[in-house]
């Protein structure tokens, strides 16, 4: 068990007695100077725990969040979350101090109908991916952010999942990809793509519905369930349609 | 000089020649990616030039959901982020919901939350030490583990009712109190688990083809891990110290001092000790809060329909990935307004591409395998 480097010794218990909220007061009252002296208008308040909080113009937000860092600290960028407050959006940056064991939030305030804010990238490198989340959930425009894709959703995802208006039950069916549009028959997905527009059905709100009138849906037989009438334009005459169709074209063309 | 014409060969390189570029596809069906993460590693002859993580192949809208449901119901959905940890993250959103609501749980509800937190940090670690070692080749540490898993499962069985997604927390408290007899088998799993901790440390520290693989794999400066905000025991593998159990105590960790592991390797070899070292350490925090659990309520009343005052918060709990947080923003409503998951693998499967530049195709699941990603918690 030589190899074993040797464990470093366990600093004494210090967890205990330790409480963070005398410093935390200290940092609300060094943000309050800061506040007061900076020429941009802040505000600074104190959240529930403890936690000071300090709210900035979104053009601003680069130039703060260098001064935390390099002035306060904040050398480790926890969290970046949108917010959707309806008439505006919001972006909150939870920040440590790893030294010192402080825990502040800057929040930048986007000005109405507006999406960019500059990004923190340069200043946390952290910023990265939770950037990508915020944009992939809020649509908030990164300026400066070199790799601004979409994260955890599809790149063919319309809209921004996490704001207030969006819609969670589609208003128009779109194509999915299907092994199994008729019992007894398997059509690869090539075959339905382009029938999206003769499916769109503005009656049909919730996901079973959308699931029960899915072309690839058997009903053996039956044409009415649920209350719905089944669709009486399926994408099988739709296609006998579109062959037909091609097959008029290329007689023309012989012609 | 030669005057063939060599324009159809591949151009020569320093060593008189060069491998063509290849580009691999590494999940989402992959086992050693321990769920539906996809790496694109872009191959120079076996060594890695670049790798780009895909994600969000397990992607639910749990914040999404959470807006949906109110402050007590959404305490379930915590369990399917990170299915490995579940209590922990349950402590992180009843934390958050009590933090803004100013309440307090319970002194004995806080040393039960200790205990039941701590236990879920030896099945992480040992979930994260098996699968690891099973990735790198042995196939008998995942058996232990499990083994000693079990123990604890089967004691959350007896506690909430469930194995995995125990559903245990609430605001302001616990939902049961221990039954009885559950503090004499948790001695029992203790005693014996103490016993397979010694058979662990015996069997694979100091095992050569172990310590060969892991040893300088996978390298993380101090510095770099807490640019990338990397937390939990990688950073603390860094020798970065910082354990919110200690730096930002909450619940009974205020009168249980942690003593944090902390190793200077930096590598992979590093973070299995630390998580090795870890487990014991949660063997003595459950000893030490066994022998001062505090009689009482184990929960405050509160009403089901939770309606914090207006206002936003944060509040974080050191999970066994790292931190986990929660922010909460109320608008007076049972509903949250926000309720963002700060999760500890989404943060640190960041660093993976710098860790995996310049490093051999064989090192990939050896790296992978030592940030311990759940990718349940990834997605959301």
């Amino acid at each position: 068990m030589d190899l074993i480097p040797s464990m470093p010794l366990p600093p004494t218990p210090s967890s205990a007695h330790t409480g963070t909220a005398a410093n935390q007061q200290e940092l609300r009252a060094v943000l309050s100077t800061f506040g007061s002296q900076a020429t941009i208008p802040m505000v600074v308040k104190m959240l529930p725990g403890g936690i000071p909080s300090l709210e900035v113009a979104a053009e601003h937000v680069y130039n703060v969040a260098l001064y935390l860092r390099d002035q306060l600290q904040f050398d480790l960028l926890t969290c970046v979350s949108g917010v959707d407050m309806k008439t505006h959006l919001e972006v909150a940056y939870h920040l440590r101090a790893t030294s010192q064991n402080l825990l502040m939030q800057l929040k930048a305030k986007l000005p109405p109908k507006t999406t960019v804010i500059d990004s923190l990238i340069g200043v946390w490198i952290s910023a990265n991916w939770l950037e990508r989340e915020t944009y992939d959930m809020f649509g908030v425009i990164f300026s400066g952010h070199p790799d601004l894709r979409r994260i955890l959703l599809d790149d063919m995802f319309t809209g921004f999942p996490l704001r207030k208006d969006f819609q969670t039950t589609p208003a128009v069916l779109h194509d999915r990809a299907t092994t199994q549009t008729e019992p007894q028959q398997a059509v690869s997905g090539d075959q339905l793509r382009g029938l999206g527009a003769n499916r769109s059905n503005a009656n049909v709100f919730s996901q079973g519905d959308q699931e029960r009138l899915h072309p690839g849906t058997p009903t053996f037989g039956h044409t009415q369930f649920h209350g719905h009438s089944f669709p009486t334009q399926t994408w099988k005459h739709t296609l006998q349609h579109e062959q037909e169709e091609q097959q008029k074209a290329a007689e023309k063309k012989k012609e | 000089m030669s005057t063939v014409d060599q324009s159809h060969t591949y151009s020569e390189g320093a060593e008189g020649f060069r491998t063509e570029e290849m580009i691999l596809n590494m999940g989402p069906q992959h086992p050693s990616t321990h769920g539906v993460l996809r790496l694109v590693l872009q191959l120079e002859g076996e060594t890695v030039t670049h790798c780009t993580p895909v994600i969000g192949y397990l992607h639910r809208g749990i914040e999404k959901i959470l807006e949906n449901r109110t402050y007590m119901a959404g305490i379930r959905y915590m369990d399917n982020a990170d299915y490995l940890s579940p209590m922990l993250n349950e402590t992180a959103y009843a934390g958050a919901v009590e933090q803004l609501m100013g309440i307090e749980p319970p002194r004995r509800a806080q040393y039960i939350r200790l205990i039941t937190n701590e236990m879920q940090r030896i099945t992480s670690h040992l979930v994260a030490v098996g699968t690891y070692l099973l990735d790198l080749g042995a196939f008998t540490p995942v058996l232990y583990a499990f083994r000693d898993r079990e123990g604890v499962l089967d004691l959350f069985e007896q506690l909430g009712g469930s194995r995995f997604n125990v559903n245990y927390m609430r605001v302001g408290g616990v939902l049961h109190d221990l039954p009885s007899g559950w503090l004499g088998r948790l001695e029992t799993w203790l005693d014996a688990f103490e016993k397979s901790w010694k058979e662990f440390d015996v069997l694979i520290t100091g095992n050569e083809i172990f310590m060969k693989r892991t040893q300088g794999t996978g390298y993380i400066s101090p510095e770099q891990a807490v640019a990338y905000g990397v937390t939990g025991p990688i950073a603390r593998a860094s020798g970065v110290n910082y354990d919110l159990r200690v730096n930002n105590p909450y619940d009974a960790y205020r009168e249980i001092a942690v003593r944090p592991v902390i190793r200077y390797d930096g590598d992979a070899f590093g973070r299995y000790m630390v998580r090795l070292y870890e487990m014991k350490e949660s063997i003595r925090l459950i000893r030490e809060a066994m022998s001062k659990l505090p009689g009482g309520p184990i929960c405050t009343r509160t009403p089901i329909e939770l309606r914090p005052p207006r206002g936003e918060t944060y509040f974080a709990v050191e999970s066994s990935k790292g931190e986990q947080g929660i922010y909460l923003i109320s608008d007076g409503s049972e509903y949250p307004y926000r309720a963002k998951m700060r999760g500890p693998s989404f943060v640190n499967l960041q660093i993976v591409p710098e860790l995996m530049r310049g490093h051999k195709m064989g090192d990939v699941v050896a790296i992978l395998g030592s940030i311990d990603l759940v990718l349940g918690e990834v997605d959301r």
